[in-house]
């Protein structure tokens, strides 16, 4: 049974929603209609140009307090000794996701998020943390030559289709984020791997390829399933507003 | 407004979390790292001010103690976006409402806490970190 409780709770909170959330209206819960965890069944939309339809909002994604929590089967993190330091060097209070800075790529806050797909472009609106989006190149053009950006949050994103999933492929992060609230680091030599494949019209599969020679002695995937709630909206998250928390964590492990 | 079967499932979820030892994960900062699971708080006082704000809604209740001396507790909740994705309105707590209120001190021993549930004057229970947990998607494997 505790399993099974433990199952339900890790449920709940993958979808952003409380066990309390999920009274039905009939018995006079006042949660406002039509919001909810129940991702819509049926085949995988598609557009009129044939390619899937990845439109809509979305909860789920990598763990923001420890990614190896999401390694796929048989992946490793093997840390470089100066990540490996870096890391073990990192204090709570430091996190930039907990200063209210973004939480870069793969980290994701548990908030909705959004895809945005065009021809052109595909974008990603983050609710939380920070309140941005990522904006990927559909347009067939090469990452923008080095000379030309510099180091980002988000990085230079190009997407490209692989049959039904989507391969975006970013370069060009600082180094500045981390990868969860335990600290994984990462160098600026950061380039991400991201396939996202909507299984259904409720499901959308994600796996991304980490590789950094800066920072792990080999590249290593994480994955995780994110799923569509079409009845549910982004909500305003300033998380620059009223952050006191930061001046208030004291401990040097998280 | 009726909350009873909200009210049972909240305790339900929140009984749940004390028994895995579930505190809340908070979103953009781990609760260990700021608040202490060993310093357990129960006041009831009258809500000063209500913050519907981000990363954090918070309350600030005015708690008497027997000598009439006033404290002002700041109580850290969920984010806005998650209560009122789990049925919380901006009346279920409003300034100048008794309420008594449970959760865990900050370390720093300041009079802040990470709140667990609210218990209104009229007696409905109702959770404090609805849906603040972390994401924690599962792998693919």
């Amino acid at each position: 049974m505790r399993t099974r409780f433990a199952c339900l709770m890790i449920v709940a909170s993958a979808l952003g929603v409380s066990v309390w959330a999920q009274e039905p209206a009939a018995a006079g819960a006042s949660a406002p209609a039509g919001r909810g965890p129940a991702a819509p069944a049926g085949p995988t939309p598609r557009l009129a140009d044939g390619k899937p339809d990845l439109n809509g909002l979305l909860n789920g994604g990598p763990s923001s307090q420890d990614i190896s929590l999401n390694l796929m089967a048989g992946e490793q993190i093997v840390l470089t000794p100066a990540a490996d330091k870096l890391m073990k060097g990192r204090r709570p209070k430091d996190d930039p996701e907990a200063n209210c800075l973004p939480a870069g790529v793969p980290r994701m806050a548990p908030y909705p998020w959004r895809i945005v797909q065009q021809a052109t472009h595909v974008f990603i609106l983050f609710e939380a943390n920070i309140h941005s989006y990522r904006q990927i190149f559909m347009d067939g053009r090469p990452h923008t030559p080095e000379a030309n950006r510099w180091p980002s949050w988000y990085g230079d994103s190009v997407g490209t289709w692989d049959g039904d999933t989507l391969v975006v492929d970013t370069v060009g992060f600082n180094d500045r984020f981390w990868f969860d609230a335990k600290g994984h680091p990462h160098t600026d030599q950061l380039h991400t791997i991201e396939r996202y494949t909507r299984k259904d019209r409720g499901t959308l599969v994600v796996e991304t390829t980490i590789i950094d020679p800066g920072a792990y002695n080999k590249p290593f995937k994480i994955g995780y399933t994110a799923r569509y709630a079409p009845k549910d909206d982004l909500m305003e998250y300033i998380c620059a507003e009223n952050n006191q928390d930061v001046t208030h964590i004291t401990t040097s492990t998280p | 407004m009726r909350l009873t079967m909200q009210v049972k499932l909240g305790v339900v979820a929140a009984g749940l979390g004390l028994l895995l030892g579930a505190l809340p994960a908070v979103a953009h900062h781990s609760f260990a790292a700021e608040y202490d699971e060993k310093k357990p708080v129960k006041v009831t006082g009258i809500v000063r001010k209500v913050e519907w704000t981000n990363p954090h809604s918070r309350m600030y209740v005015d708690v008497k103690d027997d000598n009439g001396t006033v404290t002002v507790w700041n109580f850290e909740f969920g984010s806005p976006n998650h209560l009122f994705r789990a049925g919380w309105s901006r009346n279920t707590v409003k300034e100048g409402d008794q309420i008594t209120v449970e959760g865990w001190a900050a370390k720093d021993g300041t009079h802040l806490a990470q709140t667990r549930q609210v218990i209104l004057a009229d007696g409905r229970k109702v959770p404090g970190f609805a849906g603040g947990g972390d994401s924690g998607g599962a792998p693919n494997q």
